[in-house]
């Protein structure tokens, strides 16, 4: 780890108490913060020069029955990246938006919201941002069974057995 | 309807086979093996067809590949544009049954469930040997009046229709960026 990053750190430790911090590479660390702490963090860095919001996405954790919200920021000036992640209830998911932080978060959280269901307070804008028409419970979420869904709406192609095809493919005769 | 043809009609498929315009509309990854096609390697020009930006000029039309269901809209949106005759070519796997996509919550799995397809190249992706394969096949079709697949819209629409309103719920196209 940078020692800029280090001292950052301490800092954020400092101001937010303790969290979780975990190392992936050298100019790469991820933290797993609380959620009422997120927008402070986000703050922060975002004033120590974490200024590029990279992407915001989101984890369905379906067996902790949690959603993980998940930000990258990063640094143009030494090229560092911050993963800022925390954990939201997967039953009626609601979180904070960082649009005023960064106004490109409302597409990043129209999209969760599409894909997974999650409420932004603050965001006016939730209308679906990719799919069209879409009349399920959202796709990304790990309870959706994409295959099921396919059957019911895209009809595939039924195909005969032809086992002596097949035995003569099987035999090398034919070329499969 | 009957697909019989008059003299005239024969002469003209005859003539139509030897000058056809491709759409260029590309929709799944299947694009890539076109450029190939299309330039001095294995030169298109030499079937007489050529890429054609619009649909309305357009004899021959591609689905290069997985058709998602925003895709699909505009796809039957253009095939609609065309004059006739036109023809379709479904390219890969993924028009014939899905390919790896057969799994997908945003893509269709056959594609001559909501538009008629000529002829099916199989592959992912077929390479421009199969293409041209495919493009001198569809030309003796035809030839030989076999390429009907723009009758069989007009005779089954309501059958084509129905199972586009089935997958889609609506046809016409919303764009919030446009609207």
């Amino acid at each position: 780890m940078m020692n800029s990053m280090n001292d950052l750190l301490e800092e954020l430790k400092k101001l937010f108490g303790n969290f979780e911090v975990q190392e992936i590479d050298e100019r790469e660390v991820k933290i797993d913060v609380e959620s009422d702490k997120v927008v402070g963090i986000l703050t922060t860095l975002k004033s120590k020069g974490y200024s590029h919001l990279s992407l915001l996405t989101c984890v369905d954790w379906i067996n902790e029955n949690k959603f993980e919200l998940i930000y990258i920021l990063y640094s143009w000036q030494n090229g560092c990246k911050f993963i800022v992640a925390t954990w939201i209830e997967r039953k009626n998911p609601k979180f904070v938006t960082v649009m005023n932080l960064w106004p490109v978060a409302r597409f990043y959280e129209r999209e969760i919201h599409e894909f997974f269901g999650v409420e932004f307070e603050g965001n006016d804008d939730m209308k679906p941002l990719i799919l069209e028409l879409w009349d399920d419970i959202p796709p990304l979420r790990k309870d959706f069974d994409p295959l099921e869904y396919s059957k019911k709406k895209f009809p595939g192609r039924q195909y005969d057995k032809d086992v002596i095809q097949e035995a003569l493919i099987f035999r090398g005769d034919k070329n499969g | 309807m009957s697909y019989e043809r008059t003299i005239w009609e024969k002469i003209a498929d005859n003539l139509r086979s030897r000058s056809m315009w491709m759409l260029h509309y590309c929709t799944g990854c299947g694009a890539v093996e076109l450029p190939p096609s299309m330039t001095s390697r294995f030169d298109m020009e030499r079937l007489g067809m050529g890429p054609m930006a619009t649909p309305r000029q357009a004899d021959i039309f591609l689905i290069t590949g997985y058709l998602s269901v925003k895709t699909l809209r505009r796809v039957i949106y253009t095939y609609e544009q065309m004059p006739d005759p036109k023809y379709v070519v479904g390219f890969g796997s993924c028009t014939i049954n899905g390919g790896i996509y057969y799994d997908s919550y945003a893509t269709i799995n056959r594609v001559d469930y909501y538009i008629p397809v000529d002829l099916y190249i199989a592959g992912c992706m077929p390479r421009p040997e199969a293409i041209f394969e495919a493009f001198t096949e569809l030309m003796r079709m035809i030839r030989k009046g076999e390429a009907i697949g723009w009758k069989k819209y007009k005779e089954n629409y309501e059958w084509y229709k129905q199972n586009q309103l089935k997958s889609l719920g609506e046809v016409y196209v919303h764009d919030e960026f446009h609207e």
